[in-house]
């Protein structure tokens, strides 16, 4: 057995152990219907942690997401309103809206070479501004307009018991496995995560992998905006507030080292679904949700400081002595 | 032997760096199979001489013959193309992705883009069987020791159909066992007929690996050695030449048997093995051996920036401190190694980085005086003939040689009561370091004890009054300075005695 395999044990066994232990002490948790909620609840982040999980494997960063989230959605609620539009196209143009806001994320670490941090935290603050600038409003003051769009509000909807959201995010994970373990461009995502300047003399192409990391993490971000708005039928501004800070959690919950090279798509998908657990739960004892958030913030010093130690175990059989004063041969 | 014969053959390479001949004319044969080690002291050239075979260099004059027929290496992937590959350390592995992976990096096999995993791992397998390597295709890097590592390495230079493996130091971050299995991995590849080209300081790996040995000198190359006329004598004679004979009966110096750092029973993980030593005040106490043998540990043991897991420290006969601040605070000082990355702050201004060991004398209630801030780094700067003389230029904008300047001064200007050294006048000119030595020298007369570690000989057997040489993580010999020569300091370095010191 090796170490990914241990990790995932534990993190399974995580979302488990708070599973069982809310449904012998909550009385509707372990009902059909809470259940179905749970995983549509959870695919907001959980979607968006699947995208950043490139990023944050790649050994990047993306805090932009939550901006992505609103101004994709708001894009989705403008556009249903125009008579006729067909609900796929209003999805896909919400996927595209992301998929511009990654590529500008792109453009700014590969060819401006701003950090990843202060690139998409800047672009950040510009998607969420550009989500005002183009959200509705009544007499000067921005207000959410119910959508009536039947063909979209559908996509927020079920098919066979189980939200159309759902379906999208369980699909998702298992498309980007793939693509992680037995792709080249998921290797070499590993690879310039795991140690850039060798990727680099390996002939793997840095900027092009970075780029795509953050296009296929736009493209995830405006996907689910665009489910959730159809489901809600509706697009606030506050859309995507914390969603960034909480899908980058989800991921770190999950396994994926920040720092990159480690963890892979399924982790990011049990991150995400944990993080709404504990929410879950919380509400279902009807504590106050500050307790969400103290313990959310509890659990992830717990898992890091717990995978810090366990990475220490299992890698560091022999710590490679620091080699002194070597004249580097490159 | 004529080029016919060779693998590789390199015949009149010069190449200079701005004005400056760093490679004279240089010859190096290399045949099919043989393990050829290239040996020469710092500085020789053979880092250059690597670059230039695998491309990283272009030479300015000399021809390269590969089987005999001429080839233009101008780029690293035509070196690849020849057959020859660099075994660069930890550096260039993932250790996230398992051996197959990491062989297969920037060439995986795949098919409707997907990768070839199965086919990879059937390939790597074939060749760990080849070689009977000690390794699992799946295991991931990671959680693999440094020997198995390299073998990674050298697996990745064989997928790619590599005929001379170029081996810069390997053995540097390896322990004794590992060092064992990389000579065996060695011994295997040699068996099948790739070439290796074997660079290393220590005599003893040369002597149980080289089938030839070519000595390099000052940019020249001194002389080819086959198996059995490699002898340390030999060897350590061809690297350091015509020893110059200096005036040896200088003045004996007075030492202050009153200041006095004594230093018992040191252990540190396995590169410190029971070190004691005495140093006084008013000598220059010189520490010499090969890198990696624990030099560089000792005395950062000694400044507290190490924790020892067992032995005494103390400076007139009181325990020093496992905290590097209250060091300083009680007289220690000391010049890494690391210049750039531990000796000073390069976006910081010269008068910051004087100061910067110094604002316990400098403050008071917290508040810094700026006054006594301006007028401590102008001492200095004039002390110490920095250049230029402006306070407010960030140090990273300086020569090295004066950067070395600010670090030392940092120090000088607190009268250090002991002052430790790790290679201070590594990449400083020529006339920087006698300015460098001459501060050092007076600081010892004033009483204090002074601790140099250095890599560099002839820096060694002129200033140090007394060298203490490390092999192994222990003292191997001692030598005074009138017996200290260069060769007898390189072979103790080695591990071999020589009786001009006394051993230890």
């Amino acid at each position: 057995m090796n170490t990914k395999n241990i990790r995932r044990i534990i993190s399974v066994l995580l979302v488990l152990i708070l599973a069982v232990i809310f449904s012998f002490t909550t009385r509707s948790f372990l009902d059909a219907r809470n259940l179905v909620e749970l995983f549509r609840e959870s695919a907001l982040v959980g979607i968006v942690a699947l995208g950043a999980s490139f990023v944050i494997i790649g050994g990047g960063i993306d805090l932009s997401t939550g901006g992505i989230v609103t101004v994709s959605g708001l894009v989705c609620a403008r556009l249903s309103f125009i008579p006729g539009i067909p609900g796929a196209l209003v999805l896909l143009a919400g996927v595209l809206t992301g998929v511009v806001c990654g590529l500008l994320n792109a453009v700014l670490v590969t060819r401006v070479h701003l950090t990843e941090f202060v690139a998409t935290l800047a672009s950040g603050f510009v998607y969420s501004g550009l989500a005002m600038l183009i959200a509705f409003r009544e007499g000067g003051i921005i207000q959410s307009r119910a959508i009536t769009n039947a063909s979209f509000t559908f996509l927020g909807g079920k098919i066979g018991g189980i939200y159309n959201i759902t379906a999208v995010w369980v699909v998702l994970m298992i498309v980007m496995m793939l693509v992680l373990t037995k792709t080249t461009f998921g290797l070499h995502t590993y690879a310039q995560g795991s140690n850039a300047r060798s990727a680099l003399m390996s002939g793997v192409n840095n900027d092009f992998i970075k780029g795509s990391g953050f296009v296929i993490c736009g493209a995830c971000a405006g996907l689910a905006a665009a489910f959730v708005v159809a489901k809600n039928a509706a697009a606030p501004v506050t859309l995507g507030s914390d969603v960034a800070f909480e899908a980058i959690a989800a991921c770190v919950v999950g396994g994926l080292v920040l720092g990159g090279g480690r963890g892979d798509a399924v982790g990011a998908f049990l991150g995400g679904l944990f993080m709404q657990l504990i929410l879950n739960g919380i509400y279902k004892y009807n504590l106050p949700i500050a307790y969400q958030w103290i313990l959310m913030g509890a659990i992830i010093v717990l898992v890091t400081a717990f995978d810090a130690q366990f990475n220490k175990l299992r890698f560091g059989q022999k710590k490679p002595r620091p080699v002194e004063r070597k004249e580097a041969v490159v | 032997m004529a080029e016919n014969n060779s693998l590789l053959a390199c015949r009149g390479i010069c190449k200079q760096f701005g004005g400056i001949p760093v490679l004279k004319s240089v010859d190096l044969d290399i045949g099919p199979g043989e393990v050829h080690a290239l040996m020469g002291e710092n500085g020789a050239g053979k880092s250059t001489v690597i670059k230039i075979i695998t491309g990283v260099y272009a030479m300015d004059e000399g021809q390269i013959f590969i089987d005999g027929a001429p080839a233009a290496i101008a780029c690293r992937q035509d070196a690849r193309e020849r057959g020859i590959s660099v075994i660069y350390q930890e550096l260039s592995l993932f250790p996230a992705l398992d051996v197959t992976e990491n062989v297969f990096i920037g060439q995986e096999l795949s098919r409707y883009g997907l990768t070839r995993k199965k086919e990879m791992r059937r390939r790597v397998r074939a060749l760990i069987d080849k070689y009977g390597f000690d390794l699992d295709p799946a295991a991931v890097v990671g959680s693999m020791g440094m020997a198995q590592r390299q073998m990674v390495e050298i697996l990745k230079a064989l997928s790619m159909d590599a005929r001379l493996i170029i081996m810069d130091e390997p053995t540097a971050s390896l322990s004794a066992s590992e060092t064992e299995k990389l000579f065996e991995t060695i011994d295997s590849l040699r068996k099948k007929g790739t070439s290796i080209l074997y660079i290393s300081h220590r005599l003893e790996e040369i002597y149980r690996l080289a089938d030839r040995l070519t000595v390099m000198r000052d940019g020249e190359n001194v002389g080819v050695l086959t198996r059995d006329e490699i002898t340390p004598q030999k060897v350590t004679a061809m690297m350091i030449g015509h020893e110059l004979k200096e005036d040896k009966n200088r003045e004996r110096r007075h030492r202050f048997e009153g200041n006095r750092l004594e230093v018992k029973g040191l252990w540190y993980k396995d590169l410190l093995r029971d070190v004691s030593f005495t140093a006084y005040g008013g000598e220059i106490l010189g520490i010499g051996g090969l890198v990696g043998s624990g030099r560089t540990e000792l005395i950062r043991c000694v400044y507290g920036a190490a924790r020892p897991s067992r032995g005494e420290i103390a400076l007139n006969g009181r325990p020093v401190s496992r905290s590097v601040g209250k060091n300083i605070k009680a007289g220690f000082g000391l010049v890494p190694e690391d210049r750039r990355g531990e000796g000073f702050v390069p976006l910081l201004s010269i008068e910051k980085n004087l100061a910067a060991a110094s604002y316990d004398r400098l403050a008071s209630f917290g508040f810094v005086s700026r006054k006594k801030e301006v007028a401590f780094a102008t001492e200095a700067i004039r002390s110490y003939d920095i250049r230029p003389p402006v306070r407010q230029l960030p140090v990273g904008n300086l020569s090295g040689g004066n950067q070395q300047k600010v670090v030392l001064g940092r120090w000088l200007s607190r009268k250090p009561r002991v002052l430790l050294l790790d290679e201070p006048t590594a990449g400083v000119d020529v006339g920087v370091k006698h300015e460098l030595y001459h501060y050092m020298r007076a600081l010892a007369l004033s009483g204090s004890i002074v601790v140099m570690v250095s890599s560099d000989l002839e820096e060694l057997t002129r200033v140090s009054d007394r060298i203490l040489v490390m092999y192994g993580g222990r003292f191997f010999e001692e030598f005074e300075h009138e017996k200290a020569t260069q060769s007898a300091v390189l072979l103790a370095a080695s591990g071999q005695h020589t009786g001009e010191g006394a051993a230890l």
